[in-house]
């Protein structure tokens, strides 16, 4: 499942739904980004993220795929937030669902880092007197 | 066709979506000539493949793909998500 969306989202609440479904999940594993108040030594204020969210929902969900065939993957979820956050805020939630560990750790690595590389999210980054984009 | 705009991008066109209508504009490159003429702040930026991606119905690409008026392109820069 993709969600694109404003809105906070709790954590347990996020894996329960779908753990709930599948009396044979035996690992899940999850990663979670949070703003940082620092990148590269600037002291940063909040971000901004924008979406193209057609296109995000497209290339989530061909990933998800991929890994679900890749690692047998019972389900996948992934959170991804958009507009302003404020420091400590969550960005983003991915959850791979699997009958064993290796599986779900390994599956919820590699969707990281394909999103990290081609979700269209641009991320707008506020100092205490700028601005810049990432 | 329809062309959208994201993060800086859409600074420099001043718009973050638009309908364009030309005979001349058939593929990839031909679409990135009309716009250095109507964007000339974008030239050095539709040039250099390190700073733009170019999307065509929600898929990325990179060739020189023939382009019809129902395609929805998109311009942005490198993504940073996550």
């Amino acid at each position: 499942m993709i969600k694109i969306q404003k809105e906070d989202f709790n954590l347990e609440n996020e894996v329960n739904s779908i753990k709930y479904k599948y009396s044979h999940i035996g690992a899940v594993s999850t990663f979670i980004g949070y703003v940082r108040n620092v990148n590269t030594s600037k002291k940063v204020t909040s971000i901004n993220l924008e979406v193209y969210e057609e296109m995000a929902i497209k290339s989530l969900s061909s990933i998800c795929e991929q890994a679900k065939k890749k690692w047998n993957l019972i389900d996948s979820l992934i959170i991804h937030r958009y507009g302003d956050l404020a420091i400590n805020e969550k960005i983003v939630l991915v959850a791979t669902f699997a009958m064993h560990r290796k599986n779900s750790m390994e599956a919820c690595n590699y969707i990281m880092d394909y999103l990290k590389k081609d979700a269209p999210f641009w991320k707008k980054e506020f100092y205490e007197t700028n601005f810049s984009w990432l | 066709m329809k062309i959208k705009y994201f993060a800086w991008i859409k600074n420099i066109t001043n718009t973050d979506t638009e309908e364009i209508s030309s005979n001349n504009i058939i593929d990839i490159e031909s679409l990135k000539v009309y716009l250095c003429k109507k964007y000339p702040k974008l030239e050095d930026h539709l040039l250099n493949d390190q700073l733009i991606r170019i999307s065509v119905n929600l898929e990325y690409v990179q060739d020189n793909i023939k382009l019809t008026n129902n395609d929805e392109i998109a311009i942005f820069p490198p993504v940073s998500g996550g």
